[in-house]
């Protein structure tokens, strides 16, 4: 689904990815985790096409096509979703008018034809009473004035909509309690099926105690220097980045 | 808070420029009086639209005490297109409301000038008086220059004004297409939540429809 070789990635010319190579099948659920600083944001940002990053080395093939020649929105259609570390809040924009938007763009580019109001806001309401959201949420203008843990179930929502290939959940651990955890983790293993796949970048291993990846990655330094499976997290957990 | 001596426009004044240089020094002619009476309220509302170049020069008088005036107005120019705003609200009596609210969208090689003045009168007490304009320019052809003013001669008032000339954020614009939706659809989702409370209800279809194909 997904290969990352030798990712070499600057911004403003400081190098932070430094040769990362990450080979991602359908239905595999990889954990990327490093200390901070140790570029995953910016391994998230890239492969998501965010203004700002230059890629100076390298190739990504995803789903058979040369992502980083894609637009954002063009990598949205194909199938990538990145749940953002920080989501940005849109003033003015409801996330009924944000998602109806997002979902027929990526229906058009599929050929489908755009889903009509009442089809919209049928989809919508399952995929929030699955979330435990609550309806008067679709009415709010995105991210604005929303607690951390409303803005990352507002992301889970989005991947849920949308229902990319391959998401990218960065750092969506973080800021949560346990009970809003236990939510996105739920919604994240539920979207699990053989053919969809997800990164999990992280520096913290609370969320994996929930969804449980079949690779885990350290990252460190730009560069993939340890891959393993769960018992890594019990590594890490125990002795730190340090010992890699 | 005010500068220079009040002098009062009353009667033809309006008519001499020179009797109101400190507010009318820009404007080489005189500008149409709407006077709002005791007691009275006032929507004035103005939607300036691409293809069109347009002067909106217009004086508001609150003569009377209580009298209220809202203004809104909206633009979207382009290619070299030149709109200019010169308002003059001024409160003659005490306890009289106004709230301005200029919002527009600059693009092509468009010029834009918004020049607002709020005078509030020595016995116009317990005034409230706003003031807000905010332009986004789309291109890097495009022009705006705002000078809002504020000359108060009165103690007890509340009176405010702002100002902003930006772009559209480059953060909501990822965001939006980082979900699929495409560069154009975005900006333009952008300048609809921008425009919203400029934006006349019962013209909201046309306008939606001028953004969505700019």
């Amino acid at each position: 689904m997904l290969q990352i070789k030798n990712l070499h990635a600057s911004v403003e010319d400081k190098e932070i990815l430094k040769g990362v190579n990450l080979t991602i099948g359908p239905g595999e659920i990889h954990a990327v985790m490093g200390p901070n600083g140790a570029g995953k944001s910016t391994l998230a940002a890239v492969l998501t096409g965010r203004p700002g990053y230059t890629v100076t080395e390298g190739s990504v093939t995803f789903m058979g096509k040369d992502l980083l020649a894609m637009a954002p929105e063009e990598r949205a259609w194909a199938g990538l979703f990145l749940s953002f570390q920080y989501p940005i809040e849109i003033p003015g924009v409801t996330i009924t008018a944000f998602m109806k938007a997002a979902v027929n763009a990526k229906r058009r580019a599929e050929g489908l034809p755009e889903l009509k109001a009442g089809e919209f806001l049928k989809l919508q309401k399952e995929k929030m009473a699955f979330l435990k959201m609550k309806q008067e949420f679709a009415k709010r203008e995105v991210n604005v004035g929303f607690s951390g843990g409303e803005k990352k179930r507002n992301e889970i929502f989005q991947m849920a909509m949308l229902d990319p290939m391959l998401s990218i959940l960065d750092e969506t651990d973080s800021g949560l309690d346990v009970d809003a955890l236990r939510i996105v983790a739920d919604g994240v293993n539920a979207l699990r099926s053989p053919e969809k796949s997800a990164i999990i970048v992280t520096h913290y291993h609370k969320l994996l105690e929930y969804v449980q990846p079949d690779f885990v990655h350290v990252l460190k330094d730009g560069a993939i220097v340890k891959t393993g499976g769960r018992e890594l997290i019990g590594a890490i957990e125990s002795e730190g980045f340090d010992q890699f | 808070m005010g500068h220079g001596r009040y002098i009062d426009p009353i009667g033809d004044a309006r008519s001499k420029p020179g009797m109101t240089e400190s507010v009318m020094a820009d404007s080489d002619r005189p500008s149409p009086v709407i006077t709002i009476k005791a007691g009275e309220r006032l929507d004035l509302q103005y939607v300036v639209l691409p293809g069109e170049s347009r002067d909106i020069d217009v004086t508001v008088d609150l003569t009377g005490p209580g009298a209220e005036l809202s203004l809104k107005a909206l633009y979207l120019t382009n290619a070299e297109e030149k709109v200019n705003f010169r308002i003059l609200v001024h409160h003659r009596a005490p306890g009289c409301r106004s709230s301005q609210l200029v919002k527009g969208v600059a693009g092509g090689s468009s010029k834009v000038t918004f020049s607002g003045t709020i005078v509030v009168a020595p016995d116009a007490q317990k005034t409230e008086a706003f003031q807000e304009n905010h332009n986004i320019l789309l291109t890097e052809s495009a022009n705006v220059e705002t000078k809002p003013q504020l000359e108060i001669y009165a103690d007890d008032v509340k009176c405010s004004h702002g100002a902003t000339v930006g772009r559209l954020n480059e953060d909501e614009l990822f965001y939006m297409r980082s979900r699929g939706i495409p560069m154009g659809e975005a900006r333009a989702l952008q300048m609809l939540s921008f425009l919203s409370p400029v934006i006349p209800q019962e013209r909201r279809e046309e306008i939606e429809n001028v953004i969505m194909a700019l």
